[in-house]
């Protein structure tokens, strides 16, 4: 079952060209990749996706509801989460506080009544930074910062989350242990986005990869597919003669 | 054109129209008149552009919003009386040293002390130390020149001039004019003609990026600050000799006038930026030659910069949301337990009621108007110190509930009279935040500013609020006591803060503190876990305006008898200046804002040495200063300084260890591992191996720490 469906998707910005006719799927139940090369457009689909950049033309679905033009809390509450390339924690608030602060307001949309509290630190406990629950996470090393991100994502209680690489900053262990849980998550029937240059860590977490270059999805199948193509292999090894 | 703009217009010209026919003088319109209005508005809009253009050069280079500027201005007009009148030299040499000599050494000093320590600060921290600088500077004026004399700076030639028809310009507006308008092809032939300015314009968009590409950015910097400031004098003595020249007046506050024609430049736009010059020049005329104003709209044109930036920030497009501002240096603030803040209001209630046992009436006054002003900085925390949107309006909403108060029930001091004063602002917050809520960031700030002195000058005249006379309140009547003596009164402020602060403390522990902490640190990441932005910051300001209302009350209680008077902008930016000294985002910072006045009138009293006069007129300059080092503020530096001292605070021991620790020397082999490897880390290795001595600055790793 297809989750998010973007479709068409342009965004200019005073004459670049950031995003050109994109079109991608997240079904439920699976991580889906995004790669390609930097200022390839990655990010600039989250942003669009989230409603944090209007597109010059296109659509995004959620679950069968047309979000183009809907606020960023909008879709929020209707199921979307997640982090960022760029850390976006709330840095003055501890680990525990970042969480709350999305848990408090899910609570406003929310059909479930359920204290936030312990919810809070379950969440913390599956990203496995319950340890620094109390840490500010200005002080925390980025890799952590990342997962208390993932975390706060976590508690909107998503439908689809995406994930603009969450591995970076994070050694293998920690990098493992986070695409465990993303299998795990996914296996309970949410969608997942994951924007990441670690190729062994997407090769091996998700079951689709699209591959984004210029702004347009140049290639998308599995990761053997993928890995074959000769497109993605230009784009990435650079012989394409205006690379 | 979209809508609201469209509306913004309409409503601007319903302004023009709508104040035209209540206050038309009767003049004629006609050539002469018409002519009169060009031969004295050309030359008000050249130094109107002179100013703008110094603020937009400094801000394009440096990104710093110089508040100073017209202080700057006002000091080397005085500096240029000095030479000109005082001491006799001729004027020509006079000028250069003033224009040429003077203002540079200002600019280039101001930059090297401070405002390249200001750069990847906070904006509020910014704001502050300018803010800071111009109560400084007004300071340093009336300290050299006495102001019970009398100050006149004499025009270029005297009265003489030549006819243009009927209408005379004088050679002093013709010089001004004829220089202002060389100044300015010749400024904007720099930046976009010259190797210089043109890595000018670069600097500001990422120093470090320019710096890399070959352009010194330290040396543009210092000459961006030395060129506005010879602008800032200029303007001054342009102005002075039909101004006059008091320290707190026109040439001061012709910045707020620089920076409504900055704005419709966009802060960038020189050619804009002189086009509003022209049009506040042309409006600022209009109602001297054809309008007079009188009772209930008696100090409307004091308002007409105010207004006109006003309307420019309406019609800017709106904001994007923000993402965290990595590059901001930001050591955050504890949060206090609201047990710990109830044991701290007993012990200052404790404290001030052991105190005023023994304090003279007059001392006793001066801590209840500090208790009252630290009630009004209190509003100010959650709205600047957590959701991070600067208002420099706090005492113009602190005046609408003192109003409030006056007018429901405070003339026989009920109860009630200080609820409706609270609730009855609130709303009018809401008003403020709506359209001022798709700005941001500077902008935003200016608009409260804005909105500031639009109440100072045009709502405390109006007959349903204060009329043109001042009206009487009485001190609260509750639980069948009166609170009429001063220690009562300030017992009772006292009391009123305390509760206040463990509320606030409270609040900043809810779901809505942290809330609104969030959208400080991050609107885009609030935004997408379903916070919704508008509604947030609509409600901070309505609190944070609410808050001010309530605190308005117990002022126009100290007060007795309310005046607008007592509610002036420029009062209501040293409020916020001292709140970011003391600590924006703490209740103890609030406390610190109330007291640092009084702490400086005690000192001055107390010691008559004429360095503490010295003190009195630049302290708060001085500290503002301070604001560099710690912005998080002083009260929070001393309490994280004592707080390992105190048997019960096990948490600050921990954390003072856990910094110790961190910096203690790590093992060579150890550095890059748990965090990036620094310059400090590159010194460590340095001394291992024998190249240098020098020992790594424990600064350094605290911040990473």
């Amino acid at each position: 079952m297809t989750l998010l469906e973007v479709t068409d998707v342009t965004v200019r910005f005073a004459g670049v060209i950031a995003l050109d006719g994109t079109s991608l799927a997240v079904p439920a139940g699976s991580v889906t990749g995004l790669i390609g090369p930097n200022g390839a457009g990655k990010t600039t689909l989250f942003n669009v996706i989230t409603g944090l950049q209007s597109p010059t033309s296109g659509r995004v679905v959620l679950d069968g509801t047309d979000v183009t033009r809907a606020k960023p809390h909008r879709r929020a509450r209707k199921g979307i989460a997640r982090t960022f390339q760029r850390l976006e924690a709330f840095g003055s608030l501890t680990a525990r506080d970042n969480v709350l602060v999305a848990l408090e307001m899910r609570r406003r949309w929310w059909p479930e009544r359920y204290v936030p509290g312990p919810l809070a630190d379950t969440l913390l406990a599956q990203v496995g930074i319950s340890a620094v629950a109390d840490a500010k996470v200005e002080s925390l090393p980025t890799g952590t910062a990342r997962l208390v991100e993932v975390a706060r994502a976590l508690a909107v209680a998503p439908k689809v989350l995406l994930l603009d690489e969450p591995s970076s900053g994070l050694d293998e262990r920690e990098t493992h242990e986070l695409g465990e849980l993303l299998l795990r998550l996914s296996s309970d029937g949410l969608g997942v986005l994951l924007v990441e240059h670690d190729m062994a860590f997407v090769m091996d977490t998700c079951a689709h990869i699209n591959v984004l270059d210029f702004g347009r999805v140049i290639a998308r199948g599995t990761p053997g597919e993928v890995q074959a193509d000769a497109a993605v292999q230009q784009a990435y090894l650079g012989t394409r003669a205006h690379r | 054109m979209r809508r609201s703009n469209l509306a913004v217009w309409l409503a601007t010209l319903a302004f023009v129209v709508g104040v035209s026919k209540v206050a038309w003088a009767g003049n004629p319109v006609n050539g002469t008149s018409l002519l009169n209005l060009l031969v004295f508005a050309l030359p008000l809009a050249g130094i109107y552009a002179l100013s703008a253009a110094g603020l937009v050069v400094v801000y394009t280079t440096t990104g710093i919003f110089n508040f100073a500027q017209g202080a700057i201005g006002m000091l080397l007009a005085y500096f240029y009386w000095e030479l000109r009148v005082k001491r006799g030299l001729p004027t020509w040499l006079a000028l250069v040293l003033t224009v040429l000599v003077a203002a540079p050494l200002i600019g280039v000093t101001l930059d090297r002390l401070i405002m390249r320590h200001l750069q990847g600060k906070s904006l509020v921290a910014q704001l502050t130390v300018t803010i800071g600088l111009m109560f400084a500077f007004i300071g340093l004026a009336n300290m050299i020149w006495d102001q019970n004399l009398g100050y006149v700076l004499p025009s270029f030639f005297g009265d003489r001039g030549f006819h243009i028809g009927d209408v005379v310009m004088t050679w002093h507006r013709f010089i001004t004019l004829t220089l202002t308008v060389v100044l300015a092809v010749g400024l904007r032939a720099f930046l976009f003609g010259t190797r210089s300015g043109i890595a000018m314009r670069a600097v500001v968009d990422n120093r470090s990026l320019a710096g890399l590409s070959g352009a010194r950015s330290e040396f543009l910097s210092s000459f961006a600050w030395a060129l506005g400031c010879a602008l800032a004098a200029l303007a001054g003595i342009f102005l002075a000799p039909e101004s006059g020249m008091a320290t707190g007046g026109p040439l001061t506050l012709l910045i707020i006038t620089a920076f409504a024609a900055a704005v419709v430049g966009r802060l960038r736009s020189l050619p804009m930026t002189y086009v509003g010059a022209l049009l506040l020049a042309l409006a600022v005329e209009w109602s001297q030659l054809f309008l007079q104003f009188g009772g209930r709209w008696g100090q409307l044109p004091l308002a007409l910069p105010t207004v006109m930036l006003f309307i420019v920030l309406l019609l800017l497009p709106s904001a994007r949301l923000q993402f965290a501002r990595i590059n901001v240096v930001r050591h955050s603030e504890r949060v206090s337990s609201v047990r710990d803040t109830v044991v701290g209001m007993a012990v200052l209630l404790a404290t001030i009621a052991a105190i005023s046992t023994f304090l003279s009436p007059t001392n006793m006054n001066r801590f209840a108007l500090g208790m009252c002003t630290a009630l009004v900085a209190l509003s100010l925390v959650p709205l600047i110190g957590w959701a991070g949107q600067v208002s420099l309006a706090p005492l113009a909403f602190a005046g609408i509930g003192a109003v409030a108060y006056t007018r429901l029930g405070g003339m026989h001091g009920h109860w009630y009279a200080v609820v409706l004063a609270a609730l009855l602002v609130v709303p009018v917050g809401a008003l403020l935040a709506l359209p001022a809520m798709r700005l941001q960031g500077l902008y935003l700030a200016l608009a409260t500013m804005a909105f500031a002195s639009m109440v100072e000058f045009v709502f405390f005249t109006q007959p349903w609020a204060l009329g043109t006379q001042d009206r009487k309140v009485q001190r609260l009547h509750l639980f069948g006591a009166h609170f009429a003596s001063t220690r009562s009164f300030l017992l009772l402020v006292t009391a009123v803060f305390g509760l206040t602060g463990i509320g606030v403390v409270a609040l900043r522990r809810s779901a809505l503190g942290r809330r609104f902490v969030a959208l400080r640190d991050s609107e885009a990441a609030s935004a997408t876990v379903g916070v919704n932005i508008l509604e947030t910051k609509v409600l901070v300001f309505m609190l944070s305006a609410g808050m001010a209302g309530f605190a308005g009350a117990f002022m126009a209680q100290y007060y007795e008898t309310v005046s607008g008077g007592q509610f002036q902008m420029l009062a209501g930016l040293s409020i916020v200046l001292a709140l970011v000294i003391g600590g924006v985002a703490t209740v103890a910072g609030a406390l610190f804002a109330g007291m640092f006045g009084l702490g400086l009138v005690l000192v001055k009293d107390n010691w008559h040495l004429s360095l503490w006069k010295a003190l009195e007129y630049l302290a708060p300059g001085l500290a503002a200063i301070g604001i560099i080092q710690n912005p998080s503020g002083a009260v929070v530096a001393i309490g994280e300084g004592f707080a390992p001292l105190l048997p019960w605070r096990k948490d600050a021991r921990r954390d003072a260890d856990a910094l110790r620790e961190a910096n203690a020397e790590p093992e060579v082999g150890n550095l890059g591992l748990a965090r990036p490897f620094s310059e400090a880390d590159v010194l460590i290795v340095d001394r291992a191996l024998g190249i240098t001595n020098d020992v790594p600055r424990a600064t350094a790793r605290v911040g990473s720490a």
